[in-house]
């Protein structure tokens, strides 16, 4: 039987023009990795979008795993953008194998 | 004038546009990939920043290029304090929007220059090479003006330092491969040219009808979906080009420029980013609304430009300038 561990998957659903900022809040609380996702098409409370990417308006999803306390740590510091930027954070208990890494 | 509007309507670039707009509106799956239409506009932005140079090198800097220069300059910081006044009162936008949507305004788009000057070469007015470096001068003068309506003095800029600000908007993708290819031409020059004709000349207008197609498709999809213009911004959307596209006319005109760039003057003028000032504004006013400024500059105003003010503009021009 593989031992794992738990930890915390982090989805930011953003536009790809704040993935430096984002990507430097996770690399700034101590986080390791960080993986950028694209996406196509959706709607939010703003209606529908979709990706147009000479324009720039498309989307991504960052995702990263990390410890309770480091995701937590990323929660605070991105907390006070969430609503200037708009991005959408949402992150869960997984189970992980190589725990140690995160 | 009849003659202008037959030439504009049977063009192949404005058909192309056309087909895009019928193909969203009748809600055909149509569309070109995203990579694709990348791809598309850095060989646009490409080859227009280095036919530009080119054509400068051909014929040198004189008074008049520079007269160009800083007319377009003047006119980038300029336009947006006249847009952003009337997006505040008759718009009843709030002072954030107001300067998002000014700073589109006041800076120029690329697609509407090139469509211009290829209906302004099927009437024998193609506009001087240096209008692509009067293009490109005016890209970042309006950014700055827009937030300064938007912040006021001693702008931070947002979530993010100025300077950090700035250099991200200075280093977009865009700007950098404009002006870059600009100055590859200056210094390549027409024989070096030579070697790259067919790449950048040959297929340079079929892909320009691709992208129109693909810009078609996206200004009615984003219009059909609106939410956020009303009636008076919508209105403003084509008050505005018809204001500034004869500003621009005149100004070129006043300043000497032949009847083709004083056109071109004045379809940059009249003409509102979506593209380079998007993204910037992203960046430096993320509170702006995008579903405002991107739905008025390019699902209206650019089709009234392709469709309608290229012909105007070019119409006056030839009047003004007694050709």
């Amino acid at each position: 039987m593989i031992e794992t561990v738990t930890r915390k998957r982090i989805e930011i659903l953003t536009d790809k023009a704040y993935v430096p900022r984002l990507t430097a809040a996770i690399d700034s609380v101590g986080i390791t990795g960080w993986t950028i996702v694209p996406v196509s098409s959706g709607k939010g409370r703003d209606g529908e979008w979709r990706e147009e990417s000479v324009m720039g308006t498309d989307k991504v999803f960052v995702l990263s795993i990390a410890s309770e306390e480091r995701a937590e740590a990323l929660a605070e510091e991105l907390a006070p953008l969430s609503t200037t930027l708009g991005f959408l954070l949402v992150m869960w208990d997984v189970e992980v194998i190589r725990g140690e890494r995160f | 004038m009849l003659e202008t509007a037959i030439q504009t309507f049977t063009s192949p670039v404005v058909l192309f546009f056309v087909l895009g707009l019928l193909a969203a509106f009748v809600r055909s799956d149509l569309s070109i990939p995203e990579p694709i239409a990348k791809a598309m506009s850095l060989y646009l932005m490409a080859a227009i920043g280095i036919k530009g140079g080119v054509a400068v090198a051909k014929s040198g800097i004189d008074a008049t290029v520079l007269s160009a220069l800083a007319a377009g300059i003047v006119a980038g910081f300029i336009l947006p304090f006249f847009a952003y006044g009337v997006l505040k009162t008759f718009g009843k936008l709030d002072r954030i929007n107001s300067g998002a949507v000014a700073a589109h305004y006041g800076s120029i788009s690329v697609v509407t220059f090139v469509t211009a000057s290829q209906i302004l070469t099927y009437q024998d007015r193609t506009p001087a090479g240096y209008m692509v470096a009067v293009m490109a001068a005016m890209e970042a003068p309006a950014i700055l003006s827009g937030l300064l309506l938007a912040r006021g003095m001693g702008s931070k800029g947002g979530t993010q330092s100025f300077g950090t600000m700035m250099h991200e908007v200075l280093t977009n993708s865009s700007i950098v491969l404009l002006l870059g290819a600009f100055v590859i031409g200056m210094i390549a020059g027409p024989e070096g040219f030579v070697a790259v004709t067919p790449f950048f000349e040959t297929g340079f207008k079929g892909v320009l009808c691709l992208f129109l197609l693909d810009m078609g498709l996206i200004a009615a999809r984003r219009i059909i979906d609106a939410r956020s213009v009303t009636w008076r911004l919508a209105a403003i959307a084509i008050f505005l080009p018809i204001v500034n596209g004869a500003v621009g006319t005149t100004m070129g005109v006043v300043i000497g420029l032949d009847a083709g760039s004083a056109a071109a003057l004045g379809v940059l003028c009249a003409s509102a980013s979506y593209i380079a000032v998007p993204a910037a504004m992203r960046l430096a006013l993320p509170e702006a609304d995008p579903g405002i400024y991107l739905t008025m500059s390019l699902s209206l105003t650019f089709p009234f430009n392709v469709l309608v003010n290229i012909a105007l503009i070019s119409a006056l021009s030839v009047y003004l300038a007694g050709a």
